[in-house]
C-alpha cells in the first residue's frame, strides 16, 4: 500500500467515525426538532417517543457507540432542553428508560450481528463448496481431453502397426472390448457393432478354423497365455496373415475373469520377409556361382595341389612294399613308410574337403571362426597357384585375434578372390612378386585382414569402379569377383576397400567385427 | 667347366617336402643313397652338380623351374642324366625336356620300378 493510499484510508474511516456520530446527534437533534413542533400543536410529551426512536435509529445505523451517545444526548436534551421543570423522579425514569432502551438496543445489535456474521460465514462455505465444485468440473473435462486425445493417439498407433486390441471373457461371456483397428484388421464393418466370439472365428480361414478354436480353448482350459497366426478372409476376398496374442487376467482366488489381447497384420511383415529371403538366396547362389568360377580357373592348380600328397602317398606304398619283399624285410622300416602313406593321404583327404567345403552349396551359417585359420586354410589350397606364377607368400597374423562371427566359407571367397586377383596382378610383371597376408586389428572392435600384391596396381582413374559389378581388367573375368566379396563383408558388417602397395602394387583391406566379449 | 662322374650321387629337386621326403626314402630302399634339395638355386648353389651321377628333379618350381636348370646344366657342359617328374607335364613339356637330354619324363604319381630302372640305368652309363 502506497502512503496516498494509506491516506485515504484512514480518512475514509474518519470521515465514516463523523457520519455515524454525526447520526447520533443529527437524529437526535431531529427528535428535539419534531417534539417542539409538535408542543406548540399542543400536543405534549412526544419527545420521549421521538428520542426512543432516533436512539434506535442511531443503534441500528452507527453500531453500538454513537447508540449510547444517542440515548446520552437524549437525556440531556430532555433534561435541560425540553423539560427543564420537572421533577427529579421523572427525570430520573426517562433517563432509566433510555438507558434500559440503549441496553436494549444494545442486545439487538449484538443478535443482529452474530446473525450477520452467520451468514458471512456460511456465504463463505457455500462460495468455497461452489469454488471446489468449478475445480472438479475443470479438472475432470481436462482429464477428459486428455483421455480423448490418449485414445485417439493410441487408435492413430493401432493404426500404423496394424495392431488391435481386445477383451474377451470366455463363455458364458463374450467379446467384452475391440478396438477400432481390430474391426479394420479382421474386415468387420464397425457399423455392425461389436462382433461375438462365434463370429472372429467365421471369418477365420476355414483352414486355420479348428487349429485357432484349439489352441484358444487349450489356453482357456489352462489359465494360460494363447499365441497363434492365422488367416482372415476379408469380405472382398483378400487374405490376409495376422498373429493374435492373448493374455488371461486371473480373479483374486485365481478364477479366469477375461482375455486381454492383439491382433496384428502381418501380411506386409510376411511379403517383406519373403523378399528378403529371396534376396538372400539370389546372393548365396550368385556367390556360389562366383566360387565355382574361381574354382574353375584354379583346376590344373588345385589338382596339382592334391597330387603332391597322393604321388608322396603312392612312394611310400613302394617303400612299404620293398622293405617287406626284400630278402631279409624289414618291418620296422616297411613301419615308418607305412605311417608316411597315412599322413599323406590324410593331407589329400584333408586338401579334398576344403575344396568341397567351399564348392558346396549352402544356407549360409555363422559361427565363431579363426581368421588366422581361415587364412592359412586358403594359402595351402591356393600354394600351387602361387608357384605356378612363382608368386612367394608372406604372412603377418596376430596370433591374439579374437574368432569372429562368421560365414567361414564366404570369408574364404573373399580371401580366395583378393588372393587369386594379387596373383593375377603379378603375373606379368618383372620384379619380385610377393604376396603379403597380414591380420590385426584395426580397432578395438574391429580385425582387418588385408591382401597385398607388388602387381600392375590399381586400374589408373579407375580405382574406385573395380567394386562396381561387370568391371574387369582381365581377358576373361566377368567382373563378379570383388563386387560379390563386398556384399559379403558388408553383410557381415565390415568394410572392404582398395589401397595403393608402396612401392608398388595394390592391396586390399576388409574388416569384420569383433564378438562382444561376454563377461568381459 | 665339365662334370667329373666319379661318385654315384643321386640328386633330388623338388619343393614339396613331403614328395622329396618320401623319395629319398624309396631310393635308400632300394639301396641308392641320394641328397634332396628344396630349389634349383640351392642344388646350383650347393656346388655338387658335378658328382651328381642322376638327377631327379620337379619342373614347375617357384624361382628356377626344373627345365631351366637343366638349361642352366648343359650351358655349363655339366650334362647330368635327368629325370624329370611332373604333376602336369604336357607333350611340349615331355618333347623340349628329352630334346634337351633327359633320360625320363614321369608323371607324378609314378611307377617305382620305372622309375629305380631309370636311376639305375643313369648310374650305370
Amino acid at each position: 500500500m502506497n502512503p496516498s493510499e494509506a491516506m485515504n484510508k484512514s480518512a475514509g474511516s474518519a470521515r465514516s467515525i463523523a457520519q455515524r456520530y454525526g447520526l447520533a446527534v443529527a437524529s437526535i437533534a431531529v427528535a428535539f426538532g419534531l417534539a417542539s413542533a409538535l408542543a406548540q400543536f399542543h400536543i405534549p410529551q412526544t419527545f420521549g417517543a421521538f428520542a426512543l426512536s432516533a436512539i434506535a435509529v442511531t443503534f441500528w445505523y452507527a453500531g453500538t457507540k454513537p447508540g449510547v451517545l444517542a440515548a446520552l444526548l437524549s437525556s440531556v436534551v430532555r433534561d435541560f432542553l425540553f423539560d427543564p421543570q420537572t421533577s427529579t423522579q421523572s427525570r430520573l425514569l426517562f433517563d432509566l428508560v433510555f438507558l434500559v432502551f440503549a441496553l436494549l438496543m444494545t442486545q439487538v445489535l449484538r443478535h443482529r450481528n452474530q446473525l450477520e456474521l452467520r451468514v458471512a460465514e456460511r456465504t463463505a462455505e457455500l462460495t468455497q463448496l461452489n469454488e471446489n465444485l468449478k475445480r472438479e468440473i475443470a479438472k475432470h473435462n481436462q482429464v477428459e481431453a486428455e483421455l480423448r486425445l490418449s485414445e485417439a493417439y493410441l487408435a492413430e498407433a493401432q493404426r500404423l502397426s496394424h495392431t488391435g486390441s481386445w477383451a474377451w471373457s470366455p463363455p458364458p461371456g463374450d467379446i467384452r472390448y475391440w478396438s477400432e483397428e481390430c474391426f479394420r484388421v479382421q474386415g468387420f464393418d464397425p457399423k455392425g457393432g461389436q462382433p461375438r466370439f462365434d463370429e472372429f472365428l467365421q471369418s477365420v480361414h476355414p483352414d486355420d478354423q479348428a487349429r485357432v478354436a484349439e489352441v484358444i480353448q487349450r489356453a482357456v482350459r489352462e489359465k494360460e497365455e494363447f499365441e497363434f497366426d492365422y488367416r482372415i478372409i476379408h469380405p472382398g476376398g483378400e487374405i490376409r496373415d495376422a498373429r493374435s496374442f492373448g493374455h488371461p487376467i486371473l480373479g483374486p482366488s485365481g478364477d479366469l475373469v477375461e482375455y486381454v489381447g492383439t491382433i496384428i497384420d502381418v501380411t506386409e511383415r510376411r511379403q517383406a520377409e519373403k523378399e528378403r529371403e529371396r534376396l538372400r538366396e539370389a546372393q548365396a547362389d550368385l556367390a556360389h556361382v562366383s566360387r565355382m568360377t574361381a574354382m574353375g580357373e584354379l583346376t590344373a592348380s588345385l589338382a596339382h595341389e592334391v597330387n603332391q600328397p597322393i604321388t608322396a602317398a603312392v612312394n611310400g606304398a613302394s617303400t612299404c612294399v620293398r622293405w617287406l619283399t626284400r630278402e631279409d624285410p624289414d618291418l620296422g622300416e616297411a613301419r615308418e613308410a607305412a605311417l608316411g602313406v597315412i599322413r599323406n593321404a590324410k593331407r589329400a583327404a584333408d586338401i579334398i574337403n576344403r575344396i568341397r567345403s567351399i564348392s558346396k552349396k549352402g544356407e549360409t551359417k555363422r559361427q565363431l571362426a579363426d581368421v588366422n585359420e581361415l587364412i592359412l586354410e586358403m594359402i595351402a589350397l591356393l600354394r600351387s597357384e602361387a608357384k605356378r606364377y612363382s608368386v612367394s607368400v608372406r604372412t603377418e597374423l596376430n596370433a591374439q585375434l579374437p574368432k569372429v562371427m562368421a560365414d567361414s566359407v564366404q570369408v574364404q571367397q573373399v580371401l580366395m578372390n583378393l588372393i587369386m586377383n594379387a596373383i593375377d596382378a603379378m603375373k606379368d610383371v618383372d620384379r619380385e612378386r610377393e604376396l603379403t597376408i597380414r591380420s590385426q586389428w584395426a580397432d578395438n572392435r574391429m580385425l582387418m585382414i588385408s591382401v597385398g600384391d607388388t602387381g600392375v596396381g590399381l586400374p589408373p582413374q579407375q580405382a574406385d569402379r573395380i567394386f562396381d559389378a561387370f568391371f574387369t581388367t582381365k581377358l576373361h573375368g566377368i567382373g563378379m569377383g570383388l563386387r560379390i566379396s563386398r556384399s559379403i563383408v558388408e553383410s557381415h558388417g565390415g568394410r572392404l576397400w582398395a589401397a595403393d602397395n608402396s612401392p608398388h602394387g595394390a592391396s586390399f583391406h576388409f574388416t569384420l567385427a569383433a564378438p562382444v566379449e561376454v563377461g568381459a | 667347366m665339365s662334370c667329373h662322374k666319379e661318385s654315384k650321387l643321386v640328386a633330388i629337386v623338388d619343393d614339396d617336402d613331403s614328395v622329396r621326403g618320401t623319395l629319398q626314402e624309396l631310393l635308400r630302399s632300394a639301396g641308392l643313397p641320394s641328397q634332396g634339395f628344396d630349389s634349383a638355386e640351392a642344388f646350383l648353389g650347393s656346388g655338387r652338380q658335378q658328382e651328381t651321377a642322376c638327377l631327379i628333379t620337379d619342373i614347375r618350381m617357384p624361382g628356377m623351374s626344373g627345365l631351366e636348370l637343366q638349361a642352366r646344366l648343359n650351358a655349363e657342359r655339366c650334362k647330368i642324366p635327368t629325370i624329370f617328374i611332373t604333376a602336369h607335364g604336357d607333350e611340349e613339356m615331355r618333347f623340349q625336356a628329352l630334346r634337351a637330354g633327359a633320360v625320363e619324363f614321369l608323371p607324378k604319381p609314378f611307377d617305382d620300378e620305372v622309375l629305380i630302372e631309370s636311376v639305375r640305368a643313369a648310374l650305370d652309363r
